[in-house]
């Protein structure tokens, strides 16, 4: 097979193989929908986070619109912590694009730390319903591309059960009680990521911003957080990547370390200098800013920003964070054809 | 002689307290400034805001995380409370009012906190609306009070975009408000695109930028009474 024919499921799966591909492919594992996707479908934004084929739907239209190079749900943080019993708020009353919170903590105070899981977790909230959603996809875009989902890491999890304040000043003051329940949101991740994978994705990103060097030192990522970021991609069945935003540069070999396939790291992360760290077979994801360049930008400054990526190394292309939905389609394009034309 | 000596020794506690994150030791201080009938004022500004300044420092040469930072303000607010309610009414030659929120669709209140902390440290009135709050409620809070200052927080790119909302709605009702935005996903380009007066880049620089704030009102203050004389 001619590699010009590559299709964007084939480049993205050598990738992570760690073979040759003829570009860097420009996708993402964090949320994607566009607001020209939606209107497209005539889909409100607060409906999709609820119905399993609007969600399909609407993130299906990142890849027919514009060729992005996958297809990713859900478009919300709260799937966790909703099948931990957390209650969530869904917007569903406003016009604004709202990304689905969490309303009510499970955890209040430090002495209700130790929780268990609730029986047939993984089954629960809206877990079903995403795993339909990547079903769906998969029977209708999942030949091109590939099919990809995120789940939380640990600690930031752990940041969306109970106060994050408390979560912080604990993991210093009493890190082997923080310690006992990032092991048994690890296990749980571990079981809400089987469901996805038994759902037929193909990749899934591990998104733990809350451990971002912007808030913790990288010496407790290193003690506290990272055991536990190992034990999850340890037992992951398909490819995987480990998204960590804000200042990074301190903690790549780390997040390395974990045994995540690839790495994410966003516009605060010197690539360049990454890459020097970590080798030129090191998969590094990223590291262009979504808002401020990819919808606030001119289309010159996304062709900029698309070359010093590449100039800088990365393996794909790759958002810092989840897209904004108001995205111009003329900046998503200039992003695609800049992408597809650049030759190293 | 031997009270400014013991003068001297106080505010070093209260500093260290607050840089050591140790609130017992903030407390105990703090009683014993009471009891020698030393200035309140003194004490918060020299004492606990100045341990503040140093963490602040600390924080920048990344010696300091957010946990340290949360622990350090905490030991402060220890101080704070029993020093507080011997102070006279702080006059920094504006109104002195703010309203401050994290924006709607957002639950992260860190910075926000810590920015109202530096409020509250300077003698503010402060409405805090605390986290998620819809975005009519900053106007009509406004409004309400009548505050100098807002203050708007957002710690996501999925969020921070109801700021611009809100500088607007404030703008057209209330032009002289002063406006300040913070979180990680703000910039300074944002900010002026926006036109908001102020922006906070995470909770160190909103730490910073809020005691620059509260430095520069206190500068107004000294050249107005210079003009009046």
């Amino acid at each position: 097979m001619s590699i010009t024919t590559m299709t964007a499921k084939e480049r993205i799966m050598k990738l992570f193989a760690g073979e040759e591909v003829d570009r860097p492919p420009c996708f993402s594992g964090m949320g994607n929908v566009t607001t020209e996707g939606l209107k497209s479908l005539g889909y409100k934004f607060a409906a999709s986070h609820l119905d399993a084929k609007m969600m399909a739907d609407a993130a299906s239209t990142t890849y027919k619109l514009f060729g992005f190079e996958c297809g990713v749900v859900p478009f919300d943080l709260c799937v966790e912590a909703e099948a931990l019993g957390c209650e969530i708020n869904v917007y569903a009353h406003s016009e604004d694009l709202l990304y689905p919170t969490i309303k009510k903590k499970l955890i209040h105070k430090e002495d209700e730390m130790e929780i268990s899981l609730p029986s047939g977790f993984q089954e629960k909230g809206r877990i079903p319903l995403v795993c339909e959603a990547i079903g769906l996809m998969k029977k209708d875009i999942g030949g091109d591309v590939p099919i990809g989902t995120y789940v939380l890491g640990p600690f930031t999890l752990a940041g969306q059960i109970m106060e994050l304040n408390d979560l912080l000043k604990l993991s210093f003051k009493k890190p082997d009680k923080v310690g006992k329940l990032l092991a048994l949101l690890a296990d749980a991740i571990v079981m809400v990521a089987g469901q996805f994978q038994k759902a037929g994705i193909d990749y899934i990103t591990v998104r733990e911003m809350g451990a971002t060097s912007d808030v913790l030192s990288p010496r407790v990522f290193k003690n506290l957080i990272q055991p536990y970021l190992k034990k999850i991609f340890d037992r992951l069945t398909v490819p995987s990547v480990l998204h960590i935003c804000g200042k990074t540069n301190d903690i790549v070999p780390f997040m390395m370390e974990t045994g995540a396939k690839a790495i994410s790291v966003d516009q605060k992360n010197d690539v360049a200098e990454s890459r020097k760290k970590l080798g030129k077979d090191a998969l590094i994801f990223g590291n262009y800013d979504p808002y401020n360049v990819l919808v606030a930008g001119t289309p010159e400054m996304v062709k900029e920003t698309m070359k010093k990526c590449m100039d800088d190394g990365v393996s794909a292309v790759w958002p810092g964070c989840d897209i904004w939905p108001t995205v111009p389609a003329e900046n998503i394009r200039t992003m695609m054809d800049e992408v597809k034309k650049y030759r190293r | 002689m031997a009270a400014d000596e013991k003068k001297k020794e106080l505010l070093e506690r209260l500093r260290n307290a607050v840089i050591q994150y140790d609130e017992d030791a903030a407390k105990e201080a703090s009683r014993e400034v009471l009891d020698v009938g030393m200035d309140a004022n003194d004490a918060i500004f020299n004492g606990l805001v100045s341990g503040m300044e140093e963490v602040g420092r600390l924080f920048e040469a990344q010696e300091y995380f957010v946990p340290e930072l949360l622990m350090c303000a905490d030991a402060l607010y220890a101080g704070l409370d029993i020093l507080k309610p011997h102070v006279k009414q702080l006059d920094l030659g504006v109104r002195g009012s703010v309203v401050i929120g994290t924006v709607e669709g957002d639950v992260h209140d860190i910075g926000k906190n810590i920015v109202k902390m530096m409020f509250d440290v300077a003698g503010f009135t402060v409405y805090d609306l605390g986290r998620d709050v819809p975005l009519d409620k900053f106007v009509e809070e406004q409004l309400r009070t009548d505050s100098d200052l807002v203050c708007l927080s957002a710690m996501m790119t999925t969020t921070m975009t109801g700021m611009k909302k809100v500088i607007d709605d404030l703008r057209t009702k209330n032009p002289n408000v002063k406006i300040m935005i913070g979180g990680a996903p703000v910039s300074a380009d944002i900010a002026e695109k926006w036109g908001a007066d102020g922006y906070a880049k995470d909770a160190n620089n909103a730490l910073k930028d809020a005691i620059n704030m509260i430095s520069s009102l206190k500068k107004l203050k000294e050249e107005a009474e210079a003009r009046k004389k």
